[in-house]
């Protein structure tokens, strides 16, 4: 008690100039946060929220919410459906980034031009891209039905065939998220020192193995960020869903977010909704602190 | 075990020749040093050796075997890299182990190899460490470590002590000439710093804008430089050149400005008579111009009276500025030297130390006493 006074008499100043942030942070994190995890414990919904001319009338339900969530079949559903989602995707984020990297990093004529071309799906609005995917799929006009009966192959009912449809916005989604690990990783190989190379060439290493012992274990790092990244984006990636599909075919492509989403604005049940949101922040918790430790146990080492 | 042979060797980048026709010929268990200032194609010639750079044209031998088209890792070389190149995520033990371990060299054999080494360099107790933990001095012993266990035909050495501080460079200098001793392999080394050139070469290589412009014994460059660029390069402080006229007066040659007069010595009278009424380049080492009584008693003719500008002590000795005839001039006096800032001064030049320059070629007139070393 005394150190904290002690502390607050000699830091008065500091604590004088932090508290504009933390105003700024209770306003635009706490709050919602807090107020997110209290409603969670509610039955709030469209009638009972109260509005202009009636009092609210939703009650403290405990870990209701929760329990009616845990125990039912689409709650586990969908979280396989999102953690499918997610890894399928970064997967493939993160290979096809990291290959475009690679070949980006050699000098080569128009480099700076095929780079540009790369980044294309990062400049263009997501909603944009979202539609003009959804488009390309059209079962009758699209784009890609089209050049498969040319090929003379079946039309595939992209949208409406639970298997199709999640490949569908994964598709499109990895489309989308590409550039973000093409960059990072780029940078990453470019931060790799060239004698590092040169030293591994008179070491005796060829083009594999200056891949397998060099390039990886040095770009582990941003890599394991850069993935971490990746997981939680695409864990909460909610308009891709619900632009392209829409969570559909009977829910086969929706994903906690997105059903969350369809628990408040479909359902209106905010008292549930909040709930879900919770748990998708927990899960998202739990996963970074595991996965950041494990990170930061193999960088100890360096 | 083996030499090397350039074979003009030309090396371009596009159009510009950077280095031009080299050529060269190492000796087995030689330290041959290359030197030159930055951009004079000598880390280039290096690193056509290693193969990380393609010869343009020309042959280069490693042995009697022609290398031209040899991968960098078949050439039996080995490098250490001015920055260290040491892999940051293995430890010093695998850092050096990792040339061996790709040749497919037996476990056992390669753990003999690295505490050998290790013992050698005395970096026993860093193996489990990684690179981020160590210090200039570590890393730079650690690089030579990985070098050494590849056992390698030949060595290259691209500036490696250019990153440590100078008392460190010094003993890493000695610990160099020490190792090369005892592993008896041929070492090339590339270095701007004339020092490290001096102290450790068997032979040095000056080049300036890729040419050679002398191949010699440290002594040899010291005492009879080929041109200016070998003169003021190799010594430190460089070499003063005074640009004078050569008149023949009373039966013998002086050399002449307007601020001295002074004559040449006898034996040097048939090489610079062709010069006589022409203006030529006349050399001094600072440390050929001396101000002790005795010295100026003995040589009345070579004294010179100059305004002293600035005075170093350094200890040993004094650096002592002057200009001539608006050329500036260092003279490296013993520290008994009564010699004050901003004050005159009388000093005398050893005509028997001194080297003529033509003005047109920059080529040394006349080389009294030089022997090839080999």
């Amino acid at each position: 008690m005394n150190g904290l006074g002690k502390s607050w008499r000699r830091h008065r100043m500091a604590y004088l100039f932090l508290t504009p942030a933390l105003v700024v942070l209770a306003i635009l994190v706490f709050y919602p946060l807090v107020k997110g995890i209290l409603l969670s414990m509610t039955d709030m919904n469209q009638y009972n929220m109260g509005t202009k001319f009636l009092k609210a009338s939703y009650h403290f339900i405990g870990l209701g919410n929760y329990r009616t969530i845990l125990t039912s079949p689409e709650f586990w559903q969908i979280t396989k459906q999102t953690i499918i989602w997610t890894f399928v995707n970064v997967f493939f984020h993160f290979s096809i980034g990291l290959f475009l990297a690679l070949l980006l990093n050699r000098q080569f004529r128009g480099r700076t031009v095929y780079r540009i071309l790369l980044l294309v799906p990062w400049a263009v609005p997501s909603f944009v891209s979202a539609f003009a995917w959804k488009w390309m799929f059209n079962y009758d006009y699209g784009f890609i039905n089209l050049a498969l009966t040319k090929l003379g192959l079946q039309p595939i009912p992209w949208l409406s065939h639970p298997t199709w449809a999640m490949v569908a916005v994964i598709l499109t989604n990895v489309w989308l998220g590409i550039p973000f690990m093409m960059v990072t990783m780029l940078g990453g190989l470019q931060s790799i020192p060239k004698d590092l190379y040169e030293a591994a060439v008179v070491d005796g290493a060829n083009r594999w193995q200056q891949f397998w012992r060099i390039t990886l274990p040095l770009l582990r790092s941003v890599a394991l960020t850069a993935t971490l990244l990746g997981v939680i984006w695409t864990f909460n990636m909610f308009n891709i869903i619900f632009l392209v599909t829409g969570g559909g075919p009977v829910h086969s492509t929706e994903i906690l977010v997105t059903y969350s989403y369809l628990q408040a604005f479909g359902e209106w049940k905010f008292g549930m909704a909040s709930a879900y949101g919770v748990i998708i922040l927990s899960f998202l918790v739990v996963f970074s602190s595991v996965y950041y430790r494990a990170l930061h146990q193999e960088e100890k080492v360096f | 075990m083996a030499g090397l042979t350039f074979k003009n060797v030309v090396k371009k980048y596009d159009q510009n020749v950077v280095v031009h026709d080299f050529n060269l010929e190492i000796k087995d268990k030689e330290f041959l040093v290359l030197v030159g200032p930055s951009g004079c194609g000598k880390t280039t010639t290096l690193r056509m050796i290693a193969g990380l750079e393609e010869i343009t044209s020309g042959e280069l031998y490693i042995g009697d075997r022609l290398v031209n088209d040899v991968a960098p890792k078949d050439r039996d070389i080995a490098m250490v890299f001015q920055s260290y190149a040491l892999y940051p995520h293995m430890s010093v033990y695998e850092n050096m182990a990792f040339g061996l371990k790709l040749r497919k060299i037996p476990k056992a054999e390669i753990e003999r190899r690295v505490r050998e080494a290790a013992h050698i360099l005395d970096i026993e107790h860093l193996l489990e460490r990684k690179p981020k933990a160590l210090s200039g001095g570590q890393r730079q012993r650690v690089a030579l470590g990985r070098a050494i266990v590849r056992e390698p035909q030949v060595f290259l050495m691209d500036e490696p002590l250019s990153n440590l501080d100078a008392k460190l460079r010094v003993q890493m200098r000695a610990e160099i000439s020490k190792l090369r001793h005892r592993l008896q392999t041929t070492v090339v080394y590339v270095t701007h710093d004339q020092t490290e050139a001096m102290t450790m070469g068997d032979r040095i290589v000056v080049m300036k804008d890729g040419y050679i412009h002398q191949v010699d014994t440290p002594m040899n460059l010291y005492n009879h430089p080929k041109n200016m660029f070998v003169a003021g390069f190799i010594g430190s402080p460089s070499m003063n050149f005074l640009k004078v006229k050569l008149v023949e007066e009373k039966g013998r040659l002086w050399l002449v400005n307007p601020a001295f007069h002074l004559p040449s010595i006898e034996e040097r009278r048939e090489a610079l008579t062709p010069y006589v009424n022409k203006e030529i380049i006349f050399g001094i080492r600072p440390e050929a111009i001396y101000d002790d009584a005795a010295f100026l008693e003995a040589n009345p003719d070579w004294v010179v009276d100059v305004h002293v500008d600035v005075l170093e002590p350094m200890g040993a000795e004094h650096y002592v500025y002057f200009s001539l005839n608006e050329e500036n001039v260092i003279a490296r006096l013993d520290a008994t030297s009564q010699a004050k800032v901003l004050q005159r001064h009388k000093v005398a030049f050893d005509m028997n130390m001194a080297r003529y320059f033509d003005m047109e070629t920059q080529e040394v007139i006349h080389r009294p006493g030089y022997q090839t070393a080999y």
